[in-house]
């Protein structure tokens, strides 16, 4: 309205101070929740009296299936949707994984993983499917979906247990064991997914089309956007990080865990990652790296309690005050913005 | 292909037809469109021009009828269709992802940004960052990108559909200067348009739909105006009755909204009105000069800073648009599906304004219901699609918004060009409804972007430029010549 003029007079001139200027503003929230982040484990640091390799690589390799899972969580809800069998998808690709590789050398245990991905990935394609065709709103069939996979989960294993090879243990957490300082290549297993779901999502074609069918359907609509392709697809992709999620906890643990309660748990969680990470509920706007700071994050809560003496069922308690704090000055930021114009 | 064709038509539809569930959009359409021409398609709101025009885009599917290019029928399932068959289009809604940036949107669309640059440029449009957020660039400039999008698919024929509607009138020209061109290469343009000037100025033919069929096509030079309302609107078209009338003695009404030199940040820079009862006062002014600000200060929608505001003599500090509703002070905007329920019923969106008045959260609304149906009757607002404001056309959603209003009760009545994309024969009737409103007391504070509408309806008018009101004028002697100079902030001894 008003900025018309502004917009017209500013856009003819683009020097790189206003380009950087712009990136800033752009990726405002995703820049501030690495700095959250940055901030937490700096805290951390100087809470406990020996932080080291040992503690990276224990956030790091500890925070896997959260980060995955706000991945999974952030591709449906840019695009428009809301994912609510996620944490149960992770669950029963947890359990499957365990009872499969049990007792398994590591390229077989390998080759599970990747069928595993691609099982999960399957599967809620299908769901995308049938919210795409069907029209019955996200949340409904999600949550229809949360029960079936969780139930499927204990038919598959129904006790904790199981197990997986070394080698795949090494491949995620940089130990045999599960326990060590080798924090590189758990650093690598967040990174280079990330990396490349964030460079398909605002570099493909077919990723920006997710951006677009949550922006605006109208408009993706009338660009030539496939949106029953494009709503399958980013339920695919939530269901292959589901997948990775899985496997991540079964290398952690050793094990598998069918109950529902981590369903449930971590399907709040990666809710939570991507309302922090920035992502808007509703679609169109956010970046998968913001949720991923935001995944860390949420889970770096519960040690730096511990160090600070805090009975950790408090955690929760922080963790809620947290999301609600973080909004309410994302909010106010937004509001003096708004008066400024 | 062009050498086999039967016929040297370009486009060719043949009885095309479309229902919506029982709504008929779409009888039989037959149109045919030259190489090398301008081609008008006019109608009504609800003739059907959008949904042609979105059939040939593959955007819906059409039910009956055939579709020719160049002779050979062509099978148009999606916009990938008819962008392959050489049919591009600038749809009436901006088809442009908001949150992505013009690049993104561009890359979405498998467009050269090259392609649209050169053509921006060619427009002598300033927007060459295309790194920019689409929900950042205002309106107009969308609408051009639109266009540069659209002319970047090079079409065969290339189909705009009220482009101008939402332009300022420098663009059009701009808009006109594109499509002559795009004639001039030997290729063809639909123009769909409310603005019977703009057909005589740079159409070569005009298709006219009414109630889903056509009626006839006509070369604009030959017949005037007149002619294609009466083919548009069907035999026994009304005269424009809703013109300016001298009151006959009626003393002048009490001042009851008075703004005093208000300002808002860089948008108004003291600007000053006096509205009165029983009158309708007229705003015009070119794209930007502050109107838009004007209307959601005296709504009550956005803070000023500086001057005054005085709602029946008292003066005014409103915080939000319920502040000024309750002094009977009420804004019917320009965009009637940011101010209506849209998913909600038409029945729910008249009453949804009743609600302010419930004194208290368990005492029912009294009087709901005769008074909705009492508004529908007045307004006649066809009811067929009620179940969902959203679909009913633009011309009833807009007496929907007026009516919300007329059934809650108000004194003073702001109108931000309400009829923008609305045909003429609903025109007419918000015309005459609010000379009714005004004649039975109401003050209405109307802006139109279109420079003909205000001297037809109003009783003075004022002209704002740069932030603030700079002239008076008679309407009877506000030609759009006038109003013009007057709204370049030329000298123009008019008061």
């Amino acid at each position: 309205m008003t900025t018309a003029t502004d917009e017209r007079a500013g856009s003819s001139a683009t020097t790189p101070g206003v380009r950087l200027q712009r990136w800033l503003r752009r990726h405002g929230w995703t820049i501030g929740v690495w700095l959250l982040l940055l901030a937490f484990i700096l805290w951390y640091a100087t809470l406990i009296p020996a932080f080291g390799e040992f503690q990276i690589a224990s956030i790091a390799r500890n925070s896997l299936p959260t980060v995955y899972l706000a991945l999974a969580q952030s591709v449906v809800v840019i695009a428009g949707g809301i994912d609510l069998g996620i944490g149960a998808l992770m669950v029963l690709a947890n359990s499957a994984s365990a009872r499969l590789m049990e007792d398994q050398g590591f390229a077989m245990t390998l080759a599970i993983a990747v069928g595993v991905v691609l099982g999960a990935a399957l599967l809620n394609a299908l769901v995308g499917l049938l919210i795409a065709v069907s029209e019955i709103p996200d949340v409904v069939v999600t949550l229809g979906m949360l029960f079936v996979y969780s139930g499927l989960a204990l038919l598959v294993l129904p006790s904790p247990g199981g197990g997986t090879s070394p080698g795949l243990r090494f491949l995620f957490t940089g130990s045999e064991t599960g326990v060590g300082t080798n924090y590189w290549m758990p650093i690598l297993m967040l990174a280079l997914p990330t990396a490349l779901l964030a460079w398909w999502m605002t570099r493909s074609r077919r990723g920006l089309s997710l951006y677009a069918i949550g922006s605006d359907l109208g408009a993706a609509y009338l660009s030539g956007v496939s949106i029953r392709r494009a709503k399958v697809v980013s339920y695919a992709v939530a269901g292959g990080f589901a997948g990775l999620a899985g496997i991540a906890l079964t290398t952690l643990a050793n094990s598998g865990d069918p109950r529902f309660i981590n369903a449930l748990n971590a399907l709040l969680a990666s809710l939570a990652a991507v309302v922090l990470g920035g992502i808007v509920l509703g679609g169109g706007v956010g970046s998968v790296v913001g949720a991923v700071a935001a995944g860390i994050i949420l889970f770096t809560l519960n040690p730096i309690l511990t160090a600070m003496g805090i009975d950790p069922n408090t955690t929760q308690v922080v963790r809620g005050v947290l999301i609600v704090l973080v909004m309410m000055v994302a909010g106010l930021l937004e509001w003096r913005r708004r008066r400024a114009e | 292909m062009r050498e086999a064709a039967p016929q040297a038509d370009l486009l060719r539809t043949h009885e095309v037809a479309k229902r919506y569930g029982s709504v008929v959009a779409l009888r039989s359409a037959s149109l045919a469109v030259a190489p090398g021409e301008i081609h008008a398609l006019l109608g009504a709101n609800g003739a059907g021009k959008s949904t042609l025009v979105k059939i040939l885009s593959g955007v819906v599917g059409g039910d009956a009828g055939t579709v020719n290019v160049h002779g050979a029928p062509v099978e148009l399932r999606r916009p990938l269709d008819a962008l392959e068959a050489g049919l591009g289009t600038v749809f009436q809604d901006p088809a442009l992802v908001p949150d992505l940036t013009v690049e993104q949107n561009l890359r979405l669309t498998g467009v050269s940004p090259e392609r649209v640059r050169g053509w921006l440029a060619h427009m002598e449009v300033d927007v060459p960052d295309l790194d920019t957020l689409v929900k950042r660039i205002p309106l107009p400039i969308l609408r051009l990108l639109d266009l540069a999008r659209a002319l970047a698919h090079e079409p065969e024929l290339l189909m705009l559909d009220e482009i101008t509607a939402a332009l300022p009138g420098d663009y059009v020209d701009t808009v006109f200067g594109v499509m002559r061109e795009w004639r001039a290469q030997g290729h063809s343009v639909l123009f769909i348009t409310h603005r019977l000037g703009e057909v005589l100025e740079v159409c070569d033919r005009a298709t006219v739909l009414r109630d889903g069929a056509d009626v006839a096509t006509v070369t604009p030079s030959e017949g005037d105006e007149r002619t294609l309302v009466e083919a548009m609107l069907g035999e026994g078209a009304p005269t424009r009755t809703a013109g300016h009338r001298e009151r006959d003695g009626a003393p002048e009404g009490p001042v009851v909204l008075e703004a005093r030199g208000l300002t808002a940040r860089t948008a108004l820079k003291g600007c000053s009105l006096e509205l009165r009862a029983g009158e309708i006062l007229g705003v015009v002014g070119l794209e930007g000069q502050g109107q838009e600000r004007l209307f959601d200060v005296l709504s009550g929608d956005r803070p000023f800073e500086g001057g005054e505001l005085r709602v029946e003599g008292r003066p005014v500090k409103p915080r939000s648009p319920y502040d000024m509703i309750r002094r009977g002070v009420v804004l019917v905007p320009a965009d009637r599906l940011h101010a209506l329920l849209p998913q909600r019923s038409l029945r729910e969106n008249l009453a949804s304004a009743l609600y302010n008045t419930v004194g208290s959260w368990l005492t029912p609304v009294r009087g709901e219901r005769p008074a909705v149906e009492g508004t529908i009757e007045r307004l006649e607002i066809d009811t067929r699609a009620q179940r969902q404001v959203r679909r009913l056309s633009g011309g009833n959603q807009q007496k929907v918004a007026v009516g919300r209003w007329l059934a809650a009760g108000f004194r003073t009545l702001l109108c931000f060009d309400p009829t923008r994309g609305i045909d003429i024969g609903t025109k007419e009737q918000i015309y005459r409804l609010l000379r009714e409103l005004a004649d039975d007391g109401a003050a209405i504070l109307y802006y139109a972007s279109e420079f003909t509408e205000a001297p037809v309806i109003c009783d003075r008018i004022i002209v704002v430029y740069d932030g603030a009101v700079v002239t008076e004028l008679d309407p009877a002697e506000a030609d759009e010549a006038t109003l013009l100079n007057a709204a370049h902030g030329l000298e123009e001894n008019v008061t």
